[in-house]
């Protein structure tokens, strides 16, 4: 049983890390808040599904076609969060918020409101390791949260990009006057964010399911886990979903299946009582 | 100036003939209002229903309207959320002045529609509403073509008589319905001997059911009954799958017994068992013609096959229409209080049911079927006196199917 919590908690909070690293890069580093990063998400996998399933392309080969659009997507609405004046944060609150409302029409015109998942034939299959059992469909999330993560934090880390990238989410104009180019790392943190949201988007619709409807979902489940490891702490990121995903597991077993939100809707408060910096960083 | 004032003049005579023409060619028509979750998280239930409703509309404009005026169908939009359900009701009863509403899914958004439809004395028949507390609020201007019960009794007696399951687990969805759906079918389960061992709840859209289903596992539950939507069970079977956990039946009331499941599940779908109230293939018997020319409306409008919720839409629609007639045909005034009493006394067979309400406003004659997916096919498994195939029970495990 409590290997399965194990696997479960694991998988879960990895699914939740990818689904929360472009809007955790996004509003580190622009201090956009953006609303519509789950609708976006949902969009890549529609991108993802519309491929696999009219053109018979394999679940890998959607990747690069989803990461296309939502680059596309991303970059467009880096040009209309950039006009935004101050107070940044609140402002583009109501601008996502439209967005997303965009979004989540259009998909609905175009993908109807039918519930979609993309069936991996090879998710069904797995690895034994005595009582454990993992799927191809859960390794293949573990495996990529790690590598996006390990990736994300070898640029952020030893990279001269990494280092601007860092000193612009630490303090802007600090970094403005040591000569970084602000708003050159905004359109930057869009593009990788939008590479995040690309590579999320088929894994969310074969993982969970698509609806035009989903992104609220996965919106709040980034802002939970950005919360969870502070702003700008990537490998906090993962920590946190980690968690997460084993609290709601174990939950589950524990106390059933009901207490399962409560659990991480207590945790979310308390470390924001305790620890309002994340779950790594130092107090200052 | 004064051609500016010429101009704001004959503009204003213009929208004054045009509000009058519009008046004008609106009185010709009787206006019903319906109100369906056409975006957010429920709007492919809510274009299913509204799909339904307008294929009822436009079968009696077809047949020449209601004592030759032709009926107009005034649709809202509530977003999936109840609020805005209250205002488009305040909209459609208070400034529309609909004489009728129908339509509307599930009861957190049904409900605040059903309490504007009471203070404006305007009849509502709800498409898709289970919740026992809706008609127990003494609101006599509210009904409803669909009842828990509907569910309950079939499967507690095909499970009971048929199956008998040692080890069986009811899980539901945290929405209303499907609570008491839960409740009700575990305490018709006790009542004829089959313990329930085990009674979870969980949120729509969960997205790993995989503890749950260590939990399964480990209790050996043969029978699961997943009172979860479309969505969750594309979810928890593949989850069982993937896991490896085959339970001897799979049953899910709601959201199985559609041709998009199988569509979606593909293979996967196989040997799982529904309740349905009506589709292409299954009518109330009587009204086989009446479900024929149902569906090559449909088709001809939507260019596709319909199904049970569709069915829920015009069955709504088609008794607040009825009612409406049997007013006219009195040669009443077409008014809240008179359509009301009308659906009080209505009897209409349709071929989801025979429509009829008791003094709460629930349907009398709404019952489901259980039925199991067999060759892609929905197979009438219970009652006996209208089943198509024979149960296939237990259902092959994951790893024995080809």
């Amino acid at each position: 049983m409590w290997t399965t919590v194990f696997v479960s908690g694991i998988t879960l909070g990895s699914f939740y890390t990818l689904v929360a690293l472009g809007f955790a890069l996004i509003f580190g580093v622009t201090h956009t808040f953006n609303l519509a990063h789950g609708e976006l998400i949902v969009l890549a996998g529609y991108v993802a599904y519309w491929l696999w399933k009219t053109s018979g392309v394999s679940f890998l080969f959607t990747f690069p076609a989803a990461v296309l659009v939502a680059l596309t997507v991303c970059l467009l609405l880096q040009r209309l969060f950039s006009r935004l004046k101050e107070p940044l944060e609140l402002n583009s609150i109501v601008m996502s918020f439209g967005v997303a409302i965009l979004l989540q029409n259009g998909m609905l015109f175009f993908f109807s409101g039918d519930y979609r998942l993309i069936r991996v034939p090879t998710f069904n299959q797995g690895l034994h390791f005595k009582t454990l059992y993992l799927s191809y469909g859960q390794l293949t999330l573990l495996a990529l949260s790690l590598v996006v993560i390990g990736l994300l934090y070898l640029l952020m880390r030893h990279t001269y990009l990494g280092k601007a990238l860092r000193a612009t989410i630490q303090d802007r104009e600090a970094a403005a006057l040591a000569g970084i180019n602000v708003g050159g790392m905004g359109l930057l943190a869009f593009a990788i964010g939008a590479i995040l949201i690309g590579l999320a988007g088929p894994l969310y619709g074969s993982v969970h399911y698509l609806y035009p409807a989903a992104g609220l979902q996965a919106t709040l489940l980034a802002i939970t886990i950005t919360i969870f490891s502070g702003v700008g702490r990537i490998r906090g990121l993962i920590l946190g979903g980690w968690i997460l995903g084993f609290a709601e597991s174990g939950a589950v077993v524990l106390l059933g299946a009901s207490w399962r939100e409560l659990v991480g809707a207590v945790m979310l408060i308390t470390l924001l009582a305790l620890r309002p910096q994340g779950i790594l960083e130092r107090e200052k | 100036m004064v051609l500016c004032k010429r101009l704001w003049t004959i503009v204003g005579l213009l929208t004054i003939i045009l509000c009058c023409t519009n008046t004008a060619t609106l009185a010709a028509t009787i206006k019903i209002g319906e109100i369906n979750p056409l975006s957010g998280r429920l709007a492919k239930q809510g274009v299913e229903i509204h799909q339904g409703v307008a294929v009822a509309v436009a079968e009696v404009n077809e047949a020449g309207g209601l004592d030759g005026q032709q009926v107009e169908i005034i649709s809202r939009d509530d977003q999936s959320q109840p609020d805005v359900a209250i205002s488009r009701a305040e909209e459609l009863c208070g400034w529309k002045k609909v004489l009728a509403l129908t339509g509307g899914y599930v009861d957190s958004l049904v409900g605040p529609i059903s309490e504007v439809a009471k203070k404006y004395q305007i009849p509502y028949v709800a498409s898709a509403s289970l919740q026992k507390e809706l008609t127990q609020r003494d609101n006599p201007y509210f009904f409803r073509v669909s009842t828990l019960q509907g569910f309950v009794e079939p499967l507690c007696s095909m499970l009971a008589e048929q199956v008998h399951p040692q080890r069986l687990a009811i899980l539901h969805a945290a929405t209303p319905g499907s609570t008491e759906f839960a409740r009700d079918l575990k305490r018709c389960l006790q009542s004829r001997n089959s313990p329930v061992m085990l009674m979870e709840k969980f949120r729509p859209g969960t997205p790993d059911f995989t503890p749950l289903i260590g939990k399964l596992a480990n209790m050996n539950i043969e029978v699961i009954i997943s009172g979860g939507f479309f969505a969750d069970h594309l979810l928890l079977l593949r989850q069982l799958k993937e896991n490896r956990v085959s339970p001897k039946a799979y049953i899910g009331p709601f959201g199985i017994a559609y041709q998009s499941f199988i569509g979606e599940m593909s293979d996967d779908a196989e040997y799982l068992y529904s309740t349905c109230a009506w589709n292409p293939g299954i009518t109330n018997p009587g009204t086989e013609a009446a479900s024929k020319d149902f569906v090559e409306r449909f088709r001809s409008i939507f260019h596709r096959e319909p199904n049970t919720t569709n069915m829920h839409g015009y069955t709504s629609t088609r008794a607040v229409l009825a009612a409406m007639q049997n007013v006219l045909q009195q040669e009443k005034p077409l008014t809240g209080p008179n359509i009301r009493q009308s659906l009080a006394e209505l009897d209409l067979d349709l071929p989801m049911e025979r429509v009829a309400f008791d003094k709460h406003g629930d349907p009398r004659h709404y019952q489901h079927l259980v039925v199991q997916i067999q060759k892609g096919k929905f197979e009438v498994v219970y009652p006996p006196e209208r089943s198509t195939a024979s149960a296939i029970y237990p259902m092959p495990r994951w790893g024995q199917r080809k």
